[in-house]
């Protein structure tokens, strides 16, 4: 493989690894300031406990996510400096307002979150989680943006071969990032929906003793998963209506749409082949639909069994299916990405800048040391991840550190023989 | 002006964060079993998160004030350093992150190992990064002056390390600052470190863009810093037990 190969496989998995972390971050904060909220509001205290083992679940993957974040915000100017020093001018502001406004806030609160439990007046420790959850989406907001200039570029000018910002408001309004903001916002409620509901399913399975505390996770994991699903699909077929000509014509899969979307290419901008990779577009689009009826069917029918208290305690094939669906959404945002991104190929700024102009200038040797660093740091990463939680999970409420009162340690007797 | 801004974050994550950076260096020698080492890593536990971020924040500098630099400076010759960067950041909060959740010795001594290691990283690649910057020289020359540099993080650490430690964990952290002389070693180790910063950047072509962004981040400045002010605020007293991690 070439420079420009290795480079985007390894884009493509550190972001996609990042991705994986962000949309349980995304749902279960959101999950966590509500459920703290009513802790707050009424001293409950089965609210507090739960405020506490979902948050402890929340820190356990925020924690593995931000790394890979870390990793994913220096790939530009690592690996992509071609797309910096020609397009740098816009949406390199676009990222200095998330790094800014939302990931520094973010990570300063969340630290003060975690570490000020027991500490901090508990009106402003619920101020905190509210700033965390409000970050986290302003950080959302702030990537799209950039991923919707990348996919649809609009606001700028070009001055001597290099972009410049012409229009804010342009660059902030464009549909192809706004459409997608609302569609990963719904995504990563499914995520949060689908997981508590599933954690809350095991333990009732399993007859262990916080029926109370899980019976009220499920039914609040479950009823924000079917609107959820719901509010995804809307943004969903939205985005189609933002596709690039050539996405388009690939999913269409009609060899005569894909014919004149590559002549009219041709005729822009000269000779070459300008179709995405067209099983990968397909594939990963049919995985996202298949995926979006299941979970629909699945969450719609969840709705009604949620209502009828008997079938919440006891229906334990249902448990197991909810356990069991818990990858299922995670799989649907990786498949949506896929689509996304490998849709917009062979461009990095769509219909000016082709991705393999946007490479840095480095060997393929360095280019796959980095691939294999980051590559195997993740996949440690991401399987540490979901080992820990599913140990907390299966723990339950009482083996939450988070928020626990500090004891001093304990201190071993010293051996005497 | 954007100069200011690209230093104030950058000279900020070398100072704040440096000191956590020192500390994970000097886990073993600070703490001589886990119990102790716990102990240790409280005293740096609420400010990592929010340390680590002045280099987000000065990444994103980079990539919105000076797109090019950004690319001129990772693209380029620095991209081993800065992947050894990412690998050695990316390990030290694996390890403190990790060493809490699971009991048992071998574990959290595993991940302990981690938090020394990354941190060692660290400190050598910015050792590397800044006296490439500095002296224009690149491995196995700038061996030298990378351990030189994370010496001084270390140092700097140490100071750190007695302002927030108590009893015997503090004494050994004193060793640098006979006395109660630990807020001038700090003020010290702060300044060099400000100052390779400072000499470092001068050697930047540094060539601004997208000038209406540089009043806006002027005006989120008070915010980010008063964010800050308020974890410092909250855990201003010494350390004398084990926290979350």
């Amino acid at each position: 493989m070439d420079t420009v190969e290795l480079a985007r496989l390894q884009f493509a998995l550190t972001a996609g690894a990042h991705f994986l972390f962000v949309a349980l971050t995304l749902g279960l904060a959101t999950l966590v300031a509500v459920i703290q909220t009513r802790a707050t509001l009424t001293r409950s205290p089965v609210h507090m406990r739960m405020t506490r083992f979902w948050g402890q679940l929340y820190i356990i993957n925020y924690a593995m996510g931000i790394v890979t974040g870390i990793v994913m915000e220096f790939q530009f100017g690592l690996s992509w400096s071609g797309l910096t020093d020609f397009a740098g001018n816009v949406f390199g502001a676009s990222l200095a307002i998330e790094t800014l406004v939302a990931f520094f806030i973010e990570s300063t609160f969340l630290g003060l979150w975690i570490f000020g439990w027991n500490r901090l007046n508990r009106w402003a420790h619920l101020a905190l989680i509210w700033v965390v959850t409000l970050t986290a989406y302003a950080s959302a907001f702030w990537i799209l943006i950039t991923n919707g200039f990348l996919q649809n570029p609009v606001g700028y000018r070009m001055t001597g071969g290099v972009m410049e910002l012409a229009d804010f408001g342009a660059l902030v309004a464009n549909p192809a990032a706004l459409v997608a903001f609302g569609h990963v916002l719904g995504g990563a409620m499914v995520v949060g929906g689908f997981f508590m509901a599933g954690v809350s399913a095991y333990h009732l399975r399993r007859r262990t003793t916080e029926q109370d505390f899980f019976r009220k996770s499920l039914r609040i994991g479950v009823a924000v998963a079917l609107p959820a699903t719901l509010f995804t699909a809307i943004f969903g077929g939205l985005g189609f209506e933002t596709l690039q000509p050539a996405k388009a014509a690939v999913w269409s899969g009609s060899a005569e749409n894909m014919a004149r979307a590559q002549a009219d290419m041709v005729a822009r901008f000269g000779p070459g082949d300008y179709l995405p990779p067209i099983g990968w577009v397909q594939g990963a689009g049919m995985t996202m639909m298949i995926l979006f009826a299941v979970m629909l069917f699945f969450s719609a029918a969840s709705f009604l069994f949620m209502l009828i208290r008997p079938v919440v305690r006891g229906f334990r094939l249902w448990h197991w299916m909810l356990t069991l669906m818990i990858p299922v959404p995670f799989v649907t945002m990786i498949a949506g990405w896929i689509f996304r991104e490998m849709g917009r190929q062979p461009w990095a700024v769509y219909g000016l800048l082709k991705t393999s102009d946007a490479v840095s200038p480095v060997s393929a040797g360095q280019m796959l040391t980095s691939l294999i660093v980051f590559t195997s740091l993740f996949g440690v990463l991401i399987l540490l991840n979901y080992w820990l939680l599913a140990r907390q999970a299966r723990r339950g409420p009482d083996a939450a550190a988070l928020g626990a009162v500090e004891q001093a340690p304990v201190v071993q007797p010293a051996l005497t023989f | 002006m954007e100069i200011f801004i690209l230093g104030f974050f950058a000279i900020g994550y070398l100072i704040l964060a440096g000191a956590d950076i020192g500390v994970g260096m000097l886990l073993p020698y600070l703490g001589r079993d886990l119990g102790e080492r716990r102990e240790v890593i409280a005293a740096i536990a609420p400010f990592f998160l929010g340390n680590e971020v002045w280099l987000v924040a000065t990444g994103g500098v980079l990539a919105g004030l000076f797109p090019h630099v950004e690319g001129e400076l990772m693209g380029g010759p620095g991209f081993l350093a800065v992947v050894g960067l990412l690998t050695a950041w990316i390990v030290r909060d694996m390890g403190l992150w990790l060493r809490g959740r699971v009991p048992g010795a071998r574990w959290q001594a595993f991940w302990d190992g981690a938090i020394v290691a990354g941190s060692w990283g660290l400190a050598l690649a910015w050792g590397t990064l800044l006296s490439g910057l500095l002296l224009n020289i690149s491995w196995p020359a700038a061996i030298l002056p990378a351990l030189a540099v994370a010496a001084l993080f270390g140092t700097h650490g140490l100071a750190f390390a007695s302002l927030r430690l108590t009893g015997t964990l503090r004494d050994r952290a004193r060793v640098l600052s006979p006395g109660d002389g630990e807020l001038r070693t700090y003020a010290l180790t702060a300044g060099a470190l400000a100052t390779i910063g400072i000499l470092a950047g001068s050697g930047l072509h540094l060539e601004a863009a997208n000038a209406w962004l540089t009043p806006v981040i002027l005006v989120l400045i008070p915010f980010l810093v008063g964010s800050q002010a308020w974890v410092w605020w909250t855990f201003r007293h010494r350390v004398t037990g084990p926290s979350y991690l």
